[in-house]
């Protein structure tokens, strides 16, 4: 119960308010230049693929409670 | 309550004082870099605020921490943490869902458990005060990953979801080198026993981050395996 609670307030709730924000024609126009330069954004524009030389490469992940 | 156990509980007060101070910078530092390819997006704004919201959180739980008898002095020690094969773009992407969709909200999730258990009213007065910005904090990662979805295909970050796992935690916390006792009276000081912590974080990823993740298109089989990994 907690968890399907937690899942619609964080989950759900958040999709809300970044979809609510973005129904303008500079949205609709940015998501359309977003689709083109996707690759881009992914590899950095380099057509890098993922890395696995080093643990610096390797990404990480944030602590909490 | 004996020495060894105001110890324990003082030093996860410190450490969450740190945590929370991280949050702080990593926050600013994300909403700059958001506002400079999405700027009508309302994540840079709640970012700012709840950078705010973790200085007051840092001030909270260091306070805790010296009433159980330890200074919190570390301070922020906040570093980007993305793969450096990640375009910009997709390095914030996948610092958000690091920071808010998986470390944000286990950590709602942890709160939760805790204010459902009984703790001394000034632990309580604490939680109860983060628990409220945590939501929040939270959900702007979600929100941020709509948008990002919306707009092209974040898959990619399928493969990189255990790397963000295996960062968020102590690996020792899936072990049997967790040094922290099995010991209930810890929870009315706001500190879970391993095996509660171990059980809400799972519990946490396969009925929340998981399936929210796949909302948006990343798969989550690599995450369930990494949770199996450790849990069963």
């Amino acid at each position: 119960m907690l968890f399907r609670k937690l899942f619609r307030m964080l989950v759900l709730g958040g999709a809300a308010i970044g979809a609510n924000a973005g129904c303008s024609a500079a949205q609709a126009q940015q998501a359309a230049e977003k689709k083109q330069d996707a690759r881009a954004a992914a590899d950095g524009g380099t057509g890098a693929t993922q890395s696995s030389d080093g643990k610096a490469d390797a990404g990480s992940g944030v602590q909490g409670w | 309550m004996t020495e060894t156990q105001r110890r324990l509980v003082a030093d996860a007060w410190a450490f969450r004082t740190r945590v929370e101070r991280e949050a702080a910078a990593r926050f600013i530092r994300l909403a700059t870099e958001i506002s400079r390819f999405d700027p009508h997006s309302p994540v840079p704004a709640l970012m700012r605020r709840a950078a705010e919201d973790e200085h007051r959180h840092a001030a909270l739980c260091a306070g805790l921490a010296a009433a159980y008898g330890t200074a919190a002095t570390a301070s922020a020690n906040e570093v980007p943490i993305a793969p450096r094969a990640l375009g910009a773009r997709a390095a914030v992407l996948y610092e958000v869902v690091a920071a808010c969709c998986i470390t944000e909200t286990e950590s709602v999730a942890t709160l939760t458990s805790l204010l459902a258990e009984e703790v001394d009213p000034g632990v309580e007065k604490v939680l109860r005060a983060i628990a409220r910005d945590e939501l929040v904090h939270g959900r702007m990662g979600w929100a941020h990953l709509a948008r990002e979805s919306a707009g092209y295909d974040v898959s990619f970050l399928s493969s990189w979801i255990p790397a963000m796992l295996s960062g968020s935690v102590e690996e020792t916390l899936f072990s049997h080198l967790d040094a922290t006792p099995e010991d209930p009276d810890l929870l009315r000081h706001g500190v879970l026993p391993p095996s509660q912590k171990r059980a809400i974080f799972a519990r946490t990823l396969e009925e929340v981050v998981v399936p929210g993740l796949e909302q948006f298109g990343i798969d989550g089989s690599p995450a369930r395996a990494w949770v199996c990994a450790r849990i069963r």
